[in-house]
């Protein structure tokens, strides 16, 4: 047997120390926390003041028969979800051919790939309601505009999501295709869509989902939606109404997440 | 080594490990039972039976190697004897204190005598050999200690010890995961001896490892209950190995004993009256080798 | 032999009829879009039309006034984004941690579990703005609104992602530790922590980087930040100093992304090697390299 008997002579090894890397990263990770923390004002004593400051109170009680209202609520609820529906519909769609230019398993060159890869860099820097306001101001305000802004945004999200699912996917279906001769556009369609199919259309839901909360927050830059009806609300200091809109919304939302996940369950 | 411990909850007896150094084949008459399943069943939740009606004694010091198909039930043997899955019915004693039915703390207590061995290690891979060796510590220092790391000096070099009896001590400040197959084990079985237990439990410990590395394995275990006098129990899938180091088999098929006796008196009949069916090369770990007459 | 899929034959299996579940699927959604796009009153000039209107403003803000947007201390108001998105995400993280272990299914009991993993969803479905929205009024402007309204948002996404994250772990160590008799802490301490603590900490990593965008938009209800500056120059149609400010944000923005990914990846790859197995990731990636001429 090559195990060494008990009190066997080999000798025991030294501690080794802590990395000192590691401690450096973490001093300097403290120091700009500290520093931001002053530059932002970071107030824990600001935490109770903010629990009991009695502001909280125009939140109460919620005006139910205003919220249910159809004209006040109701129906800028339903233009956020034709707005989702549609910027969900245009930006999945344009990221589907996106993210198969992206990802180095299915781009057909490697020029497409570089700067599609840089566009979509530089499209999702930019934060999603900066292109919301831009919008607004090139195209007027409105649902257009937000269907639009909101359209940009998926198609970010999506991008994003889907080129990290192309790049998981197995290869080895890609590899039969191309052996079997085919051009790049069926050999991605038959090696690779299969497969990452039920994962599009699953996150095709969730940003579904995701426009629904952003629309909500596009109205609040004059982009339609129930945001419209918060923001002119807030500007009103009608805080009541504004808890009672939001409220709704969260019902709405929830609903929608909870048929989602059903459907996503179904699908992956 | 130390051997007097107190159960500290009830007014059990102690676990003591009352070891003979000399490695003295069972002189049964005067030997206490350490471990006693009596009419013990377990039912898993979803109707599934994994043992029905399971009697079984071991005795201070003993070495025994389970053997069954899988899914006989020799991981549920095991599981129950240390309260990892409870028992439906029946009593599992070690040294007198029940185990089934015990409380939290009091399970606790009876783990810290039981050192257990997987299949898989069951390592923190992202963390140092040593440090995986004084898990076996965690039931002698108070929590604070062990989650921040600080360990006292005699932890320490109770765990370093333990690593010399394995052999690979000189591996201490190694990544655990940097070890083979066969070290890793080995670094398995450093934490179980950390613990200073009165039994020690092996799930399938060379399944997982090449037939080189599992003799050298089997070949640990059975030299530690040798040297240490420690009860052993060993969930064995190769038949081979089996016969090779068991000294006493216990049979399992379908959660009920079928065979329960000395090594010697095992022929190939006996292993098919166990498994039910015909031996065939899956259950050997080299296919090559004359087995044992 | 009939050649119809549907009816069986000795030797060929029936052909499921899948199809029909599509069909209603496809149904839906073209029902859903029709109801959409009419909702809205969209006509097709004007969808036509939008691209060529953003276009001219895109066009209007070349070449970007940096400069001005300079002597204007823009930058100063760029870099307190980050500041903000920085202290609320470590206010998300460090309130979210604990509170995924509590919201976790091989943890937790289910009296403890479900309100919180309640608590999680309620607070990610209100977007980071509307918090702002609620806040502002009780906080009043400034960038501790922001940095409170990301930090709270970010508790939702970052517990959900944590919680995620520990309901996978390997339960292995976890066992082990229960077998030498150690307590929950311990097991947590070495069986879950050491496994989770690689992906936690890309989640945050990761989670920072949408916050900074984030703080940037907040900085427009005036929750500090460079959000301020785009809207008060679109308000003067002052094209170039939008541009300006674009661009900057962009930079910065992009600046951080790709030091975050760097430092997620050594981070992930630093955790893979240490499983001790060859993952499958990276044998993909292997083959991925060969398969593309592409390799890294």
């Amino acid at each position: 047997m090559n195990v060494p008997p008990v009190g066997a002579t080999t000798s025991r090894p030294s501690r080794p120390r802590r990395g000192l890397r590691l401690w450096a990263v973490a001093g300097a990770l403290t120091a700009y926390t500290l520093f931001a923390g002053r530059k932002v004002g970071f107030d824990v004593s600001s935490f109770w003041s903010v629990w009991s400051n009695p502001l909280w109170g125009k939140f109460w009680p919620i005006p139910w028969d205003w919220v249910l209202d159809r004209h006040n609520v109701l129906d800028p609820l339903v233009e956020t979800l034709q707005i989702a529906v549609i910027s969900t519909l245009i930006g999945c769609t344009l990221a589907l051919p996106l993210a198969f230019a992206m990802s180095p398993l299915t781009s057909p060159n490697r020029v497409t790939l570089v700067v599609s890869r840089s566009v979509m860099n530089v499209v999702r820097a930019v934060p999603d309601l900066f292109w919301a306001k831009l919008l607004v101001t090139a195209v007027g305000v409105g649902a257009f505009a937000g269907s639009w802004a909101l359209s940009v945004f998926s198609l970010g999200v999506m991008v994003k999501l889907f080129s990290e699912t192309i790049d998981g996917a197995d290869p080895r279906p890609l590899e039969a295709a191309r052996a079997a001769g085919g051009r790049h556009a069926p050999v991605v369609r038959t090696g690779v869509l299969p497969t990452v199919l039920p994962e599009y259309v699953a996150y095709g839901l969730y940003v579904f989902e995701l426009n629904i909360r952003a629309s909500v927050v596009l109205g609040l830059v004059g982009a339609g939606g129930i945001g419209r009806v918060v923001e002119s609300q807030r500007q009103y200091f009608r805080f009541d109404r504004v808890l009672g809109v939001l409220v709704l919304v969260f019902v709405v939302v929830f609903v929608i997440e909870q048929v989602s996940v059903a459907i996503r369950r179904r699908l992956v | 080594m130390s051997s007097e411990r107190q159960l500290k909850p009830s007014g059990s007896p102690s676990l003591s490990a009352d070891r003979g150094t000399e490695a003295d084949d069972h002189d049964t008459t005067d030997a206490r039972a350490v471990i006693r399943f009596d009419d013990v069943s377990v039912t898993y939740r979803g109707g599934v039976q994994a043992l029905r009606n399971v009697d079984l004694r071991v005795d201070d010091g003993e070495f025994v190697v389970v053997v069954g198909l899988s899914g006989a039930g020799k991981s549920t043997l095991l599981r129950a004897l240390n309260g990892l899955v409870p028992a439906t019915s029946g009593s599992i004693t070690i040294d007198g204190t029940e185990v089934v039915g015990a409380g939290a703390a009091e399970l606790r207590v009876i783990r810290s005598q039981i050192g257990m061995i997987f299949q898989t290690f069951n390592l923190v891979h992202r963390t140092s050999v040593l440090n995986n060796v004084l898990m076996g510590r965690l039931s002698a220092v108070p929590a604070w200690r062990s989650t921040l790391g600080l360990w006292p000096s005699a932890e320490r070099e109770a765990a370093l010890q333990a690593l010399e009896r394995v052999g690979i001590v000189e591996k201490a400040y190694v990544r655990a995961s940097n070890l083979s197959g066969g070290q890793q084990q080995r670094v398995g079985i450093a934490r179980a001896l950390a613990q200073e237990p009165a039994v020690m439990l092996a799930d399938e410990p060379v399944a997982a490892l090449d037939p080189v590395t599992s003799r050298q394995v089997m070949g640990d275990l059975l030299r530690i209950n040798r040297e240490m006098g420690i009860t052993t129990l060993v969930n064995l899938h190769f038949l081979d190995l089996a016969r090779e180091f068991g000294r006493r088999l216990v049979g399992l098929r379908d959660g009920e004993v079928v065979f329960d006796g000395d090594i010697s008196d095992v022929t190939d009949d006996t292993f098919q009256e166990i498994y039910g069916r015909a031996i065939t090369d899956d259950d050997l770990l080299t296919v090559d080798a004359e087995p044992a007459g | 032999m009939s050649a119809d899929p549907t009816i069986a034959s000795p030797d060929r299996p029936v052909a499921p009829i899948r199809s029909g579940r599509r069909a209603v699927a496809a149904t839906i959604l073209v029902v859903v879009v029709g109801w959409s796009i009419s909702g809205l009153g969209v006509s097709l000039d004007r969808l036509l039309g939008a691209p060529g209107d953003a276009w001219d403003i895109f066009r209007r803000m070349v070449p970007p006034a940096f400069a001005e947007a300079a002597e204007r201390g823009v930058v100063g108001k760029v870099l307190e984004s980050v500041h903000i998105a920085w202290i609320g995400t470590l206010i998300g993280a460090t309130l979210s941690l604990p509170l995924a272990f509590l919201a976790a299914e091989n943890v937790a009991p289910a009296a403890v579990r479900i309100p919180i993993r309640q608590l999680f969803n309620v607070i990610r479905a209100v977007p980071e703005l509307i918090l702002a929205v609620i806040l502002i009024p009780i906080t009043g402007l400034g960038p501790w609104a922001g940095a409170l309204a990301i930090g709270i948002h970010s508790v939702g996404t970052l517990g959900k992602w944590a919680t995620e994250t520990i309901e996978g772990v390997d339960t292995g160590p976890l066992e082990a530790v229960a077998a030498t008799g150690g307590r929950w802490v311990s097991g947590m301490r070495w069986g879950v922590v050491p496994q989770i603590l690689p992906v936690v900490t890309s989640q945050w990593l990761f989670r920072f980087e949408i916050n900074v965008r984030a703080s940037a938009v907040l900085g427009m209800i005036g929750a500090g930040g460079v959000g301020s500056e785009l809207v008060s120059q679109l308000v003067f149609r002052n094209f170039p100093a939008v541009g300006a400010v674009l661009l900057m944000t962009i930079a910065v923005v992009l600046s951080i992304d790709t030091v975050s990914a760097a430092v997620r990846r050594r981070i992930i790859r630093g955790a893979a090697t240490s499983s001790g197995v060859d993952s499958d990731e990276d044998r993909n990636a292997a083959v991925l390299a060969d398969l593309t001429g592409l390799g890294h």
